[in-house]
């Protein structure tokens, strides 16, 4: 199915600096859209892969045979892993995006890739193929974000220093981000490990994080904190 | 040092000696509209339980604080906590590490992009 122009979509063309798609481009993938349905089928395995990957496919965008290396790749494309799994699940667009007016320069900072006209040439390419669920979700994936003030706020309690430079509430927000990321992944593991369905529940949750504790992603307290 | 009113302040650490002036009570809600959009962006229902937003809510903010800590150990040893101290507790960890040079080189494009749009500006206006 031919995706018109997304809104969100154009005005990720417009903040990319490259010009976009050739048209030859475009007709080769939309060609290859009747193929749409057995990528959301893929279940575990990633569209997109890590970057040195991309020069292994060639024009073909569908990489179902490529194992998810989610380990060296970035949160994106993990993140849409997990997407894509839930994508084919039909699922009320509940929220509207009001997102719009807050932070543009959030979302300016947070591009998929460098100024790497290849990637983004991909990039350009898998998200043309997203459906209008897919959209929405990967929309919603790329604008939130922890609000910089009450991580400040919150830095600022813990070390009790007021010298919290902005970069680095930036980073602390990024890490936060990706770390509730890991998270869901996780959870969406077990969900499907348990054969479960539907809204993600507190008790994926807790084995989520409990497995990341096991991997030895969350940075365990030296002393126990007993009285809440 | 024992503050009574404030959790995570009141966590024994010899440095922070002086009491934070903005007493952070624990507060419910902090994060609770941005991680509904985050919780959807990652994978969960459109509209997800409450439950599971306040249970990620206490997640992030533990992970926030032990986090913050453990820089605070590395950066006393220097001095003064700086960003290198977070970057030095995620440096095994690959994608995050990655994400947040992206982030801090972005910032920088962004600045000089600003400078330079700032001096254009200028010369157009001596221009006219």
């Amino acid at each position: 199915m031919k995706q018109s122009k997304d809104p969100f979509e154009a005005a990720l063309e417009e903040q990319e600096e490259s010009p976009p798609n050739s048209p030859v481009g475009e007709d080769e993938l939309n060609s290859q859209t009747p193929n749409e349905p057995q990528n959301q089928t893929n279940g575990g395995h990633s569209l997109l892969v890590d970057d040195d990957d991309y020069d292994e496919i060639g024009p073909n965008v569908k990489n179902s045979s490529h194992p998810s290396s989610t380990s060296t790749s970035k949160l994106h494309s993990t993140s849409i892993n997990a997407n894509v799994a839930t994508g084919a699940t039909t699922k009320n667009k509940e929220y509207d995006d009001d997102e719009e007016e807050e932070n543009v320069e959030v979302e300016l900072s947070k591009f998929p890739s460098s100024a790497d006209p290849t990637k983004m040439a991909k990039m350009q390419a898998i998200l043309s193929q997203f459906t209008e669920d897919q959209m929405s979700r990967y929309e919603s994936f790329r604008r939130s974000a922890l609000q910089r003030s009450n991580m400040r706020r919150l830095l600022v309690s813990i070390t009790g220093s007021q010298k919290i430079s902005l970069p680095m509430t930036i980073v602390v927000c990024g890490i936060a981000k990706m770390f509730v990321g890991e998270l869901f992944e996780k959870a969406r593991i077990v969900m499907t490990e348990r054969k479960e369905s539907g809204p993600i529940r507190p008790c994926h949750i807790r084995e989520a994080y409990r497995r990341l504790k096991l991997e030895g992603k969350v940075p365990k307290r030296s002393v126990q904190r007993l009285f809440r | 040092m024992s503050h009574p009113s404030t959790g995570p302040s009141s966590k024994a650490k010899v440095e922070s000696s002086q009491p934070s002036e903005t007493s952070f009570k624990r507060k419910r809600g902090v994060f609770q509209k941005d991680l509904q959009h985050m919780m959807y962006g990652f994978g969960d229902d459109p509209s997800p339980l409450p439950e599971t937003v306040t249970l990620v809510e206490d997640i992030v903010m533990d992970y926030v604080t032990d986090l913050a800590h453990k820089a605070q150990d590395i950066g006393s040893k220097r001095g003064k906590l700086s960003i290198e101290d977070f970057l030095f507790l995620i440096r095994k960890d690959m994608p995050k590490l990655n994400r947040c040079t992206e982030l801090l080189s972005m910032r920088e494009e962004l600045k000089q992009a600003r400078k330079a749009f700032e001096v254009d500006e200028e010369k157009l206006a001596t221009l006219e």
